[in-house]
């Protein structure tokens, strides 16, 4: 294999392995939701065990009710696929992208990718043997797409477009111009475009309503459609998600899903089955308390503005401040953020991620997740605005 | 919710439930299968309302379709999930709803939900249909013998107490359901892509816009176009407008 085929540790990971050997660190950086999975969640998994049905493979594709509750949640965003032939229950939403790359791509291939974007994408591009374009976002535009440098990007390689809506890290979401652009685009040059919407629950105040490009009937034969229970429903550890897709693309999708984990686990299908029936309160609960964190790390990065610039984050949960050029100068004398984040980690004890590893443009930038409680954020910024002063 | 207290529940919101029912007696259509059941039932209860309006029609709210989601369905109440006060609440709620409320509508679509033997005879404990619809006998295990046999025999059961004036109104796409027929003393209206079937779609086009096919029922045929994918969608149309004419 190449060495820019290379696969290595995933540098979120890389940094949280980094931070757990230094004791009392304390962590902004692996965006895991700080909450455990709701109850109903955990007793209707504990009784599908008890009732003997989790023991066996599921079909494929998941279980019929699973996959038929979520066409009904689909449908009620205005998303609309059949849940027996364009709907595949996956092990997280990694394997979902994973199988959809292997599907689609051939040796070589390229498929484009935002940046900064979220860091696991490279490797499950490369896994298929494609090879990831970088597409800059515009920072000034808050993150937006720059639909000239796009285009410019295309080559007859290209065989799909890979982005996450809201975007991570930098918590911002396209515009249903920029995305009705991109789709376009995704016609004419004859692409797939991969859409894995897992922050989609948590919208905080943007400036226009969320939109998804799987409400658009007109490129469902080119569209995946990826969502992940973990964020929504504080299921990381379950790995649990589903993608919905055209039947055709379905249909050879679904073959890699099967070679690679025969069906998602089924314990998980349960539990996922319950979070789509009875979890609306929590999930209602998680959008409030995520804003409200989203409002204090906002604060706390205010106060230190001769060391952060940053884009009010509508979504997700993580922030994307860029450092000053004299500060990076000073805390890592001709390093960039990844000598950043690691003397932010050795000498504040605060462990970030650095933005080199989202892309090019994610350079000079750290991300911040708000995943955490209000605690470990205002620890970490007291840490951090002592380790500046 | 603790399994003594759930049966506590469960016997209350049966009884309240029995209550309400016997007050008012309401037509009820019944939808059973492995799926497809909330999408046949919100077919229905669109193309009822239409024709007799919406108060007089109610179906489950969500897919509340078993021990406990049925009587919630029928008393129209929302769940006390794992709540102890919640339920306790409900149940004081389903008393006075069975006792003294003085409109309720006059047909219920209800969907059954069975997963295992004995489930059916106790929701007929509750319920007793007049109509019958069968969506699908479906396994979601690769084992493809997976407890299959056991929801037929539970929707046999169902078929069987229908009364003779009732209707059974049956998928003939699907080979388990198709065998249903012969255990009922009700009238039974098929429907499918099959030939055979009484009400029968054929031509099926997708498009990006949703589907399109023809429709033949009771010597009438037309063309029709509905804006979602899958085949269930088009079970489920044929259903609604099977329940529509003949009610």
């Amino acid at each position: 294999m190449a060495d820019n085929n290379k696969i290595n540790l995933s540098p979120i990971k890389d940094m949280e392995l980094r931070a757990s050997r230094i004791p009392g660190v304390v962590s902004l950086a692996q965006g895991v939701p700080s909450f455990d999975t709701p109850d109903a969640i955990k007793n209707a998994a504990i009784e599908a065990i008890q009732k003997g049905k989790v023991a066996k493979y599921s079909l494929a594709p998941g279980l019929l009710e699973l996959r038929e509750v979520i066409a009904q949640n689909l449908e009620k965003e205005n998303k609309f696929y059949d849940f027996e032939e364009e709907v595949i229950v996956t092990a997280g939403s990694i394997e979902a992208i994973t199988a959809t790359m292997l599907a689609i791509l051939s040796p070589g291939d390229e498929v484009l990718v935002p940046d900064p974007t979220y860091t696991s994408y490279q490797p499950a591009i490369k896994v298929a043997g494609g090879v990831p374009v970088f597409v800059p976002l515009d920072e000034k535009n808050h993150w937006a797409f720059d639909i000239t440098e796009l285009e410019k990007r295309i080559t007859p390689k290209t065989k799909a477009l890979l982005f996450c809506n809201p975007n991570n890290p930098t918590g911002t979401i396209f515009t249903r111009n920029q995305l009705h652009a991109v789709a376009q685009l995704a016609i004419r040059h004859d692409f797939y475009i991969l859409s894995d919407e897992v922050y989609k629950d948590f919208i905080f105040d943007a400036s226009e309503k969320f939109y998804s490009l799987a409400q658009m009937r007109g490129i469902r034969d080119r569209l995946v459609y990826i969502f992940s229970f973990s964020k929504a429903y504080a299921m990381t550890g379950w790995r649990i998600a589903y993608l919905a897709t055209h039947q055709d693309l379905a249909k050879k999708i679904l073959g890699v899903h099967d070679a690679l984990v025969t069906c998602a686990p089924v314990v998980s299908q349960y539990a996922a089955l319950a979070a789509l029936e009875m979890a609306d309160e929590e999930l209602a609960k998680y959008h409030a308390i995520y804003k409200s964190r989203r409002d204090l790390i906002c604060r706390r990065l205010d106060k230190l503005k001769d060391i952060f610039e940053y884009q009010r984050p509508d979504s997700a949960y993580f922030v994307f401040p860029s450092i000053k050029e004299d500060i990076l100068q000073k805390i890592a004398p001709g390093g960039g953020s990844k000598e950043f984040a690691i003397e932010l980690l050795e000498k504040a004890k605060v462990a970030t991620v650095p933005g080199a590893a989202f892309g090019p443009v994610g350079e000079n930038h750290i991300r911040m997740c708000f995943g955490r409680n209000e605690e470990d954020i205002n620890l970490a910024f007291d840490r951090m605005e002592s380790f500046f002063k | 919710m603790k399994p003594f207290f759930k049966k506590i529940v469960q016997f209350y919101l049966k009884i309240f439930t029995k209550i309400i029912l016997w007050r008012f007696k309401p037509f009820i259509i019944a939808v059973a299968g492995s799926t497809n059941k909330t999408v046949a039932k919100e077919y229905i209860l669109k193309f009822l309302r239409e024709k007799y309006g919406e108060e007089e029609v109610r179906g489950n709210p969500r897919s509340y379709n078993t021990e406990i989601g049925l009587p919630l369905a029928i008393l129209y109440l929302d769940t006390g999930e794992s709540s102890f006060w919640k339920w306790w609440k409900i149940l004081i709620q389903a008393k006075m709803k069975a006792l003294f409320s003085r409109k309720f509508p006059s047909k219920l679509v209800l969907e059954l939900g069975v997963e295992k033997k004995g489930d059916m005879k106790y929701l007929l404990e509750i319920v007793r249909p007049s109509w019958v619809v069968v969506t699908n006998i479906e396994g979601s295990y690769s084992d493809a013998q997976s407890n299959l046999d056991d929801v037929f025999e539970e929707i046999k059961s169902l078929a069987q107490k229908l009364p003779k004036n009732g209707k059974l109104i049956l998928n003939f796409d699907d080979e388990r359901v198709k065998n249903l027929a012969e255990f009922s003393k009700a009238e039974t209206i098929s429907f499918g892509f099959s030939d055979g079937s009484e009400a029968q779609a054929s031509d099926l086009k997708t498009t990006v816009q949703g589907q399109t096919f023809n429709f033949v029922f009771q010597g009438k045929e037309e063309s029709v176009e509905i804006k979602k994918y899958g085949r269930h969608n088009i079970y489920a149309w044929m259903i609604a407008k099977i329940v529509k004419e003949n009610l």
